[in-house]
């Protein structure tokens, strides 16, 4: 891990290093995609800083990107068209997400690839060749959300480490040690979970445990809703028409997520009225027991967010910066975090 | 087995000794949302115990389920309920989440394992990793079509068991929607969350139980059992967690009844069933994602039937 720099002083040597990609020109030297065979050791794996958990930033474009290494964060993660969940919030080209890969590698930092929808079957071969011109390209890791695919890619890129998603809906030990037999490299966790649990987890799985311990905690859990489709399927198919599969986000239904829960549904008892209400959902930031999460032995803090701008992601990665590093630094209990940005609420997801 | 297996699910021992469970061939036993709900087999033992004996008695196949969404501090009571599961001799346990799956598959090997709807089964590949962990049969994710369904059971070799009547599940929580209701009315946990609790919106309406969402209108198969026995499908569930011994039983009488027609090759629907079907359904029938479309539309002949259930 990078020690705390001020951030002028990152901006300065970004330029340096980078001169006119900051301006998100093309980088030098490098073509359109070339298709390539599929590769059997590729990939750097998730390399966890010693010492400390490694941050990892969500970024929906490349100035996200570029802010959130500039704030501290030790890997961004991002999109692909067509192949992430939840797209709308700030999906890469192919070639936005070569740069952004460069951009990393000469910072020292890594990119990791949200590629968790679940690919239909017809789609498995094509996704497993981009995986592969990918990883060619040094990309750190991909975040799947199936467990068959997942175990394809293993089999199929051995040096590719893998994340199982949030979506995958794993929330305990055992959940762990399925997904580290399925060979995946790290599991992400839901931020309601106490460090107790992540202790536990740590104590039998040797899989690596990432946290999203800033994040909207929505009444439903992640990866295990389709509420949206019950109402609203019919229209995703005309929005998004022989795109993707119809459904729930995690199948690709891109956009498709109507955010019902985060709207007004009258409560009937017996079929009298007893309320208006919102799904209850609420933000989570655990900033503040940052040092007890690390302490039970979290590999990856992550923060989601790709929807955020570039400020706000910046802003909050410095945020979690300064409170890893006070850790890293033995001032465990002796950190005031600041107070979380207002825009930052559930309601402004 | 016979030709076909229709099965139920029941929450504790008292809507247990209250069912007639003749029309089924299975029943799955315990509540997959919530550790309060009223005396849940899965936290039970004794209960559970005799539960499983008393489907034996019956001639049925008992199963037990698991927990939607299990954390840490689950585990131990899943722990002891797969124990009890195996010692009382159960035929099966239908697991949701992927850890609980291992955990079957590592301490109680001979013990077949029922892939349910919260285990995210989208595909042909994920269902054959699970195979390899002792699934024996799987329940599709709700919201894929027929069609994906077929494209698993033939890619995986692995048979599917269809949710053919009852409200759908549509999402799980972590907390209680409901819990905070308990000042306002006379009802409170563990009983509050199997009132008749609807969340609408316009024409739409879902069922709350607390930490779980379903389908307010009744996903209902009737008229299409005999493609779905043609497609070669053989295990067939009507969901009734939440639901009274009456709407089990009759319910099931109806679909026993059809679904020995469509074995014999008679696709006929019996006119009372109907009447039947729309005194237990509040707020209309679905078909769930079966055809590829909405989840709460209905598909099929008998338009006029399923509107009067509106």
């Amino acid at each position: 891990m990078l020690a705390v720099t001020p951030r002028r002083d990152i901006t300065h040597r970004l330029r340096e290093q980078l001169g006119a990609n900051l301006g998100m020109e093309p980088i030098p030297g490098y073509g359109p995609l070339q298709a390539s065979p599929l590769s059997t050791a590729k990939g750097c794996g998730i390399d966890v800083p010693k010492g400390c958990a490694m941050l990892l930033a969500p970024a929906g474009n490349l100035e996200a990107a570029k802010q959130a290494f500039q704030a501290g964060a030790d890997a961004v993660y991002v999109g692909l068209k067509g192949w992430s969940r939840g797209g709308a919030r700030g999906e890469f080209d192919c070639e936005q997400l070569r740069q952004c890969i460069e951009l990393a590698h000469a910072l020292g930092k890594k990119v990791q690839l949200a590629a968790n929808i679940i690919p239909k079957p017809q789609e498995r071969q094509r996704l497993l060749q981009q995986l592969s011109e990918l990883a060619d390209w040094g990309l750190q890791a991909v975040i799947l959300n199936d467990a068959g695919f997942l175990r394809e890619v293993r089999r199929k890129l051995p040096g590719l480490a893998i994340t199982a998603s949030i979506g995958c809906g794993a929330l305990n030990t055992d959940d762990a040690l399925f997904y580290q037999d399925l060979g995946a490299t790290a599991i992400v966790l839901p931020g309601y979970l106490e460090p107790e649990e992540i202790a536990a987890i740590k104590a039998k799985a040797s899989i690596q445990v990432e946290i999203m311990l800033h994040m909207v905690q929505e009444f439903i859990q992640l990866g295990k809703c389709w509420m949206p489709s019950y109402v609203h399927f019919a229209a995703a198919d005309r929005i998004f028409p022989a795109q993707r599969l119809g459904g729930s986000v995690k199948r690709g239904g891109v956009g498709t997520c109507f955010r019902i829960c985060q709207q007004p549904w009258t409560l009937l008892n017996d079929g009298v009225e007893a309320d208006q209400r919102l799904f209850p959902s609420r933000q989570i930031s655990r900033v503040a027991e940052l040092a007890a999460f690390l302490d039970a032995g979290v590999d990856v803090i992550k923060i989601q967010g790709r929807s955020l701008s570039a400020e706000m992601v910046s802003v909050i990665i410095g945020i979690y910066r300064s409170a890893a590093d006070a850790w890293k630094c033995g001032q465990k209990g002796e950190w005031d975090p600041p107070a979380l940005p207002a825009m930052w609420t559930v309601q402004g997801r | 087995m016979g030709s076909f297996e229709l099965n139920t699910t029941i929450s504790n021992l008292r809507s247990l000794l209250e069912s007639d469970l003749s029309a089924y061939d299975a029943v799955y036993l315990g509540n997959i949302y919530c550790r309060l709900f009223e005396d849940n087999f899965l936290e039970r033992t004794d209960d559970l115990k005799e539960g499983i004996a008393r489907v034996k008695d019956q001639g049925l196949r008992a199963y037990v389920t698991s927990y939607a969404a299990p954390r840490n501090d689950a585990l131990p009571k899943v722990q002891i309920a797969l124990e009890t599961a195996a010692a009382a001799g159960a035929d099966a346990i239908e697991v949701h989440n992927l850890g609980v799956l291992r955990m079957v598959h590592e301490q109680f090997p001979g013990m077949p394992a029922h892939v349910g709807g919260f285990a995210n089964v989208y595909t042909d590949a994920g269902a054959e990793v699970l195979k390899e962990y002792g699934a024996v049969r799987f329940t599709p994710n709700y919201e894929i079509s027929l069609d994906e369904v077929e494209s698993i059971t033939r890619g995986a070799g692995i048979p599917a068991e269809l949710q053919v009547h009852g409200k759908m599940p549509l999402g799980v929580s972590d907390y209680c929607f409901l819990l905070e209701y308990e000042q306002h009315w006379p009802e409170k946990c563990p009983v509050l969350c199997q009132k008749q609790l609807f969340l609408k919106q316009g024409d739409w309406a879902m069922r709350s139980v607390g930490k779980g969402v379903l389908s307010g209108k009744d996903l209902c198969m009737l008229e299409h059992l005999p493609a779905l026995i043609a497609a070669g499908h053989t295990m067939f569930r009507i969901e009734a967690a939440y639901e009274t011994p009456a709407y089990r039983f009759q319910i099931g009488q109806i679909y026993r009844a059809a679904l020995e027609r469509a074995v014999a090759g008679d696709g006929t629907v019996d006119e009372s069933a109907w009447q039947v079907i729309r005194e237990h359904t509040a707020v209309g029938l679905c078909n769930g994602f079966y055809f590829g479309r909405t989840g709460s539309e209905y598909v099929g002949k008998r338009v006029e039937a399923v509107a009067a259930c509106s």
